[in-house]
């Protein structure tokens, strides 16, 4: 009974997380052919509210290029991405439950509402500058043998340097 | 000896440990921070930086999910 309490109670080492995440996106990849990517899916859901609202966006450059358009036979809503996001949140729901640690958390003021939409803003746009984010540009990238895995891994410890003397400097 | 607080309520990683760090920067040795939080990994991470910097560090959950950490400068 303790062994299973610590299990789902207590955060597990960094060791065993990053086999279990290596293992898990070695079986994605072998059983559809594509390593795990999220920002994706939310752009393609965000296209598909857009498409909903009459907005055209087909033709977009970025749906030309680089195999950003939808795999065949896919919708911007119906797709794998949208099977795996919501498995992610149904999974770290599932563990907060077990470890109770679920809580609904407030807006504290305007200010931190106004800064969180900002930085959403930058990170998507900058998530698809960089072919994804941590997980599609990085964590995918480099055991896929793709040099800009390595390059957005420099620049992620970079930006998180200078963000984090912005932060200290100007907003706390 | 003073008591500082610092009023971490529904904030993120790595607000909290920021806000500690600006904060005991200013104070004096022997005065302690308090910090009220709601947000558990501060329990772990702001904890284990303030032991590391030699800080006296303890804490207690005043409400459900809600804590307050209290940081002795001891350097």
């Amino acid at each position: 009974m303790r062994v299973i309490e610590k299990i789902i109670k207590k955060p597990w080492p960094y060791i065993a997380g990053g086999i279990i995440l290596a293992l898990l996106n070695i079986t994605l990849f072998a059983f559809s052919g594509k390593p795990w990517r999220i920002t994706t899916g939310f752009l393609y859901w965000g296209m598909g509210i857009l498409e909903v609202m009459g907005v055209d966006h087909l033709d977009w450059h970025y749906f030309t290029v680089n195999g950003n358009q939808l795999s065949e036979g896919k919708t911007f809503f119906n797709n794998e991405y949208t099977v795996i996001n919501l498995s992610v949140m149904m999974g770290a729901s599932i563990a907060a439950f077990l470890a109770s640690e679920f809580k609904w958390k407030r807006i504290k003021n305007r200010k931190q509402l106004l800064f969180g939409l900002v930085g959403g803003v930058l990170m998507g746009y900058g998530s698809r500058l960089s072919f994804g984010c941590n997980i599609g540009a990085y964590f995918s990238a480099i055991p896929s043998f793709s040099l800009h895995g390595w390059v957005y891994a420099v620049f992620m410890f970079v930006g998180a340097w200078l963000g984090c003397k912005l932060l200290f400097k100007f907003l706390l | 000896m003073l008591e500082v607080r610092i009023d971490c309520m529904h904030e993120a990683c790595p607000i909290p440990l920021l806000k500690a760090l600006k904060k005991l920067n200013k104070m004096n040795i022997g005065d302690v921070l308090i910090m009220e939080t709601d947000h558990s990994c501060s329990i772990t991470n702001v904890i284990d930086w303030a032991k590391k910097q030699g800080h006296e560090v303890d804490y207690a959950e005043i409400s459900d999910g809600e804590w307050e950490i209290y940081i002795e400068k001891r350097q």
